[in-house]
C-alpha cells in the first residue's frame, strides 16, 4: 500500500443495531459501515445515535485484476436473491 | 516519555537514549531515558540511530559530559563512569523471585522433558514469539531442573510414589458408514445409512422461523459443489444406555458428518461477515479438528430462515434446532445397531497425576449474543436437548471434565470468521485437551469454558470469576485459548491477567498473525502461541484453517512447562514472523525425538490463479 501509514481519525454515528452487528454512518456523508459486534469495543449498552470513533486510512486497489472467485460469489448471491424475490412474488 | 526505575531495570540490556534535553554534568537516572519500546518505530522511520549506544544498565549513574538533545543515544564519548557491560545483579535476583518455587518436581523421572519452548507477546502490538534455547543443557531432561535442583530432587523422592489415578473413562465405539441414501425410514443397514424421505417437512414444521429446509448428500465426487456458508460441522454420536455425557460408552459414525448451511428468505447468508459460501472443495481446510476429513460423506442441510433473522439470536438457533431433528433420528437408529458392526473402539481415560504439575485449560467461547453463542452440555453429544446457551448462563465460567469436551459438550453456534471458528466437531477432537490429557508430565485437572460477553464491564465481570475459579483450583499453570479475533481479545487478555496476577504461569493461544493482532495487552501476556496457519497471516475465509491444531497444542504445552520451571522467554520480533513457529517446533522435535508434521494450509486447496496471487 502506498498510503497505508496515513491514519485519519474518523467519527460516525450508530444508525442500526442488530443482535449480531451494528451499522455506522460515517460523519460528513462519507459512507456507511456495517461491522460484526465483536469488532466494536463497547463500554456501555449499544444504542442508535451513539457516536463512535476509530482510526482508518483510505482503501487502495491492490491490482487492476479481478478475482474470479469473488465475482462468482457475487453473481451467485445476486441470482439467489432474485430467485428468492421471484418466489415471494409467486406466493403473493 | 521518561521511564521509571522499574522499567529501566526490565530494559537494562536495551539501548539508552535520552528522552529529553539534558545538560552536561547531570547524573543519568531512569527519568532521563526514553522507553525502549518505541525504538523500533523510530529506527524504522529514520528518526533514531542506535549505533554505539550503551545499554541502560551501563549508563545509569554515569555522568553526562556534554549537553545533549532529546532522542540522543548515549555513547561512551559523552559519559563518564560507565559501568562494565554485565547483567546487573539486581535483575537476576528479580527474575528468580518471579519464578514460582520449583515444585518438588517429579519431572526428574520424566525422560522426555521438552526443552525450552517459549513464545512471548509484549504489551499490545509487539508480538514476541519465544524461542527455545537449544543450548540449555543440550535439551536433555536435566535442563528441566531449575535452580534449587537439590531441594527438587530431595522432594521428588518423597513425592514420586504418588500414583496415577483414573477418574473416569469414556469409550467411543465407531461404526463405519460407506453410503448414505434416502429411504422410507431412517435406519442403518450394514454400512449404509438411510435418511427418511420427507424429514425436511418435520424440520420446517418444528421451527416457526425455518421456512425451507433441504438435505443434500455430498459424496467425495460432489465436493466441487456450490454451498451456502457453512454454519457448523458435527459428528453423529449418541450415548449408549443411561450413560451421561463424558463417561460410559458413546457410539459414533465414521465416514459421515453433519453439515449445516443456510441463508435467510432474502438469500442473505446466515452468519456474520466472513462467510465461506462457494465451492466446498475450495473453502474447506480438510482434516482440521473442526472440519470434515477428505473422503467423508456430508449430510448437508440448507436451512432458509425468516428474513432478517440471520443476525438475530433466534435465527441461527432455529436452524440448528431444526437440523438436530435429522441428527436425532440417526442417533436413534445408531442406538439400535448390532455390536458386531463396531469397527474400532477408542478409550479415553481421565487421568489425574498427583505430584505432577497441575494445569487447567480455560477456553473462551463467544457469547456476545446473536449467533455468537454456544449450547453447553446437551444430553446427547452435540445435541440441543438439555443444553443451555452460554449467553443465558451469563457467560460465567463453567467447569467441565476433559472427557465431556471430547464427548461433545459444546454445540457451537458461533459464526465468527470461518477460518478461526471452532466448529462443534472441533471440541469433539480438541487437540489441546487430547495432548494435555496424554502428557504424562502434567496433571490436567479440568477445562473451564467462559463466554465472551459484548460489553466491557461484563467482560471484566466474567474474567474476575475466571481468576477466582483458577485460584481455587490451586493449579501450577494454565492455558487460555480463544477463537477468532475482535473484542473477545479484551477478555482474553483480562483472563490471562487475572491468572497471571495470582502468580500462576499462563500461556495464551489465539489466532493473531497480521490481521488478528491483539488489541490490548498486559504484563502477564508474555507466553503466547499463535494459531495462524494461513500463508499471509490473515483471515483467509477457508473453513477452520486458522484453528488450534496439534502442532499448536504441542508448542503451548512445551511453553507452559518451560514457564512453570521458571525458564526465560525471548521477546518476539516487532512484526509477525512465521519462522518463529517452525524454529520452535524444530526445537521441540529435537528434544522429544518425534517429528512434528505441520498441517497444510489454504495453499493445498484448488484455487483460481488470481486467488493464489492474492494470498501468496
Amino acid at each position: 500500500m502506498k498510503y497505508g501509514d496515513k491514519i485519519i481519525r474518523m467519527e460516525g454515528v450508530i444508525v442500526e443495531v442488530h443482535e449480531g452487528a451494528v451499522g455506522i454512518d460515517l460523519k460528513g456523508r462519507l459512507g456507511f459501515l456495517k461491522i460484526p459486534l465483536r469488532m466494536l469495543i463497547t463500554d456501555y449498552p449499544i444504542k442508535v445515535g451513539q457516536e463512535v470513533a476509530w482510526n482508518m486510512s483510505f482503501p487502495e486497489q491492490l491490482s487492476p485484476d479481478v478475482n474470479e472467485h469473488y465475482v462468482a460469489g457475487i453473481d451467485n448471491r445476486r441470482q439467489k436473491e432474485m430467485q428468492m424475490s421471484n418466489q415471494k412474488q409467486e406466493v403473493e | 516519555m521518561s521511564i521509571t526505575a522499574e522499567t529501566a531495570q526490565a530494559h537494562a540490556n536495551d539501548p539508552a537514549v535520552l528522552c529529553c534535553r539534558a545538560e552536561a554534568g547531570i547524573t543519568i537516572e531512569a527519568a532521563n531515558l526514553e522507553d525502549p519500546a518505541i525504538f523500533d518505530d523510530l529506527v524504522d522511520s529514520g528518526l533514531l540511530t542506535l549505533d554505539g549506544a550503551l545499554t541502560i544498565g551501563q549508563v545509569l549513574g554515569a555522568k553526562l559530559t556534554k549537553t545533549c538533545d532529546s532522542l540522543c543515544p548515549l555513547t561512551a564519548d559523552v559519559l563518564e563512569g560507565v559501568k562494565e557491560a554485565a547483567k546487573p545483579a539486581a535483575l537476576e535476583s528479580a527474575k528468580t523471585e518471579e519464578t514460582p518455587a520449583p515444585a518438588p518436581v517429579a519431572q526428574v523421572a520424566g525422560g522426555t522433558a521438552s526443552g525450552v519452548l517459549k513464545i512471548h507477546i509484549g504489551e499490545g502490538k509487539d508480538i514476541d514469539l519465544e524461542i527455545p534455547v537449544g543450548a540449555l543443557g543440550g535439551g536433555t531432561a536435566v535442563a528441566e531442573i531449575p535452580a534449587g535442583a537439590a531441594t527438587g530432587v530431595a522432594g521428588a523422592t518423597a513425592q514420586v510414589p504418588a500414583e496415577e489415578k483414573v477418574v473416569r473413562t469414556l469409550t467411543k465405539k465407531h461404526f463405519t458408514i460407506t453410503e448414505v441414501k434416502r429411504g422410507p425410514e431412517t435406519k442403518i443397514e450394514g454400512t449404509t445409512l438411510y435418511i427418511r424421505e420427507g424429514i425436511e417437512k418435520d424440520c420446517i414444521d418444528n421451527q416457526e422461523l425455518v421456512h425451507d429446509f433441504k438435505i443434500e448428500i455430498i459424496t467425495p465426487d460432489l465436493y466441487h459443489t456450490y454451498s451456502e456458508t457453512v454454519m457448523d460441522v458435527q459428528p453423529i454420536a449418541t450415548k449408549e444406555g443411561d450413560a451421561e455425557l463424558g463417561s460410559g460408552v458413546t457410539r459414533t459414525l465414521d465416514g459421515v458428518v453433519m453439515m449445516l448451511t443456510g441463508t435467510d428468505d432474502d438469500g442473505v447468508q446466515i452468519g456474520e461477515f466472513g462467510s465461506s459460501e462457494g465451492y466446498l472443495d475450495e473453502n474447506i481446510m480438510w482434516g482440521r479438528p473442526g472440519a470434515p476429513d477428505k473422503g467423508e460423506i456430508f449430510i448437508k442441510a440448507q436451512a432458509t430462515i425468516q428474513a432478517k433473522t440471520n443476525m438475530e439470536r433466534r435465527g441461527p438457533l432455529a436452524a440448528h434446532t431444526a437440523f438436530d431433528i435429522v441428527t436425532q433420528e440417526i442417533r436413534l437408529a445408531l442406538k439400535e445397531l448390532d455390536e458386531s458392526l463396531v469397527t474400532s473402539t477408542e478409550e479415553f481415560k481421565q487421568v489425574r497425576r498427583p505430584g505432577k504439575k497441575k494445569v487447567v485449560i480455560v477456553k473462551e467461547i463467544m457469547g456476545q449474543g446473536a449467533m455468537h453463542d454456544n449450547l453447553v452440555l446437551p444430553v446427547e453429544p452435540i445435541g440441543v436437548l438439555g443444553a443451555h446457551p452460554n449467553v443465558d448462563l451469563g457467560n460465567v465460567p463453567v467447569v467441565v471434565s476433559p472427557l465431556e469436551v471430547l464427548d461433545g459438550c459444546i454445540h457451537a453456534l458461533t459464526c465468527i470468521g470461518p477460518a478461526s471458528k471452532e466448529m462443534s466437531r472441533h471440541y469433539w477432537r480438541e487437540p489441546l485437551v487430547l495432548e494435555a490429557l496424554h502428557d504424562t508430565e502434567i496433571d490436567l485437572c479440568g477445562v473451564v469454558f467462559v463466554g465472551s460477553p459484548q460489553i466491557n464491564a461484563e467482560k471484566f465481570y466474567v474474567s474476575k470469576r475466571v481468576g477466582y475459579t483458577v485460584e481455587a483450583m490451586d493449579v501450577d499453570g494454565a492455558f487460555v485459548t480463544t477463537e477468532g479475533f475482535g473484542n473477545n481479545h479484551i477478555d482474553f487478555a483480562s483472563h490471562i491477567e487475572q491468572i497471571g496476577m495470582r502468580g500462576i504461569p499462563v500461556v495464551g493461544m489465539s489466532f493473531c498473525a497480521v490481521q488478528g493482532a491483539l488489541v490490548v495487552g498486559n504484563k502477564y501476556m508474555t507466553h503466547m502461541v499463535d494459531n495462524n496457519k494461513s500463508e499471509a497471516g490473515i483471515e483467509n475465509e477457508v473453513l477452520a484453517c486458522n484453528t488450534l491444531c496439534t502442532e499448536d497444542a504441542l508448542r503451548a504445552i512445551a511453553m507452559l512447562k518451560a514457564n512453570m520451571s521458571g525458564e526465560d522467554v525471548k521477546a518476539a520480533e516487532k512484526k509477525w514472523n512465521p519462522n518463529v513457529k517452525s524454529t520452535n517446533l524444530e526445537l521441540i522435535s529435537n528434544v522429544t525425538g518425534e517429528k512434528i508434521t505441520l498441517v497444510d494450509n489454504e495453499q493445498s486447496l484448488p484455487m483460481s490463479k488470481k486467488r493464489k496471487e492474492k494470498y501468496s
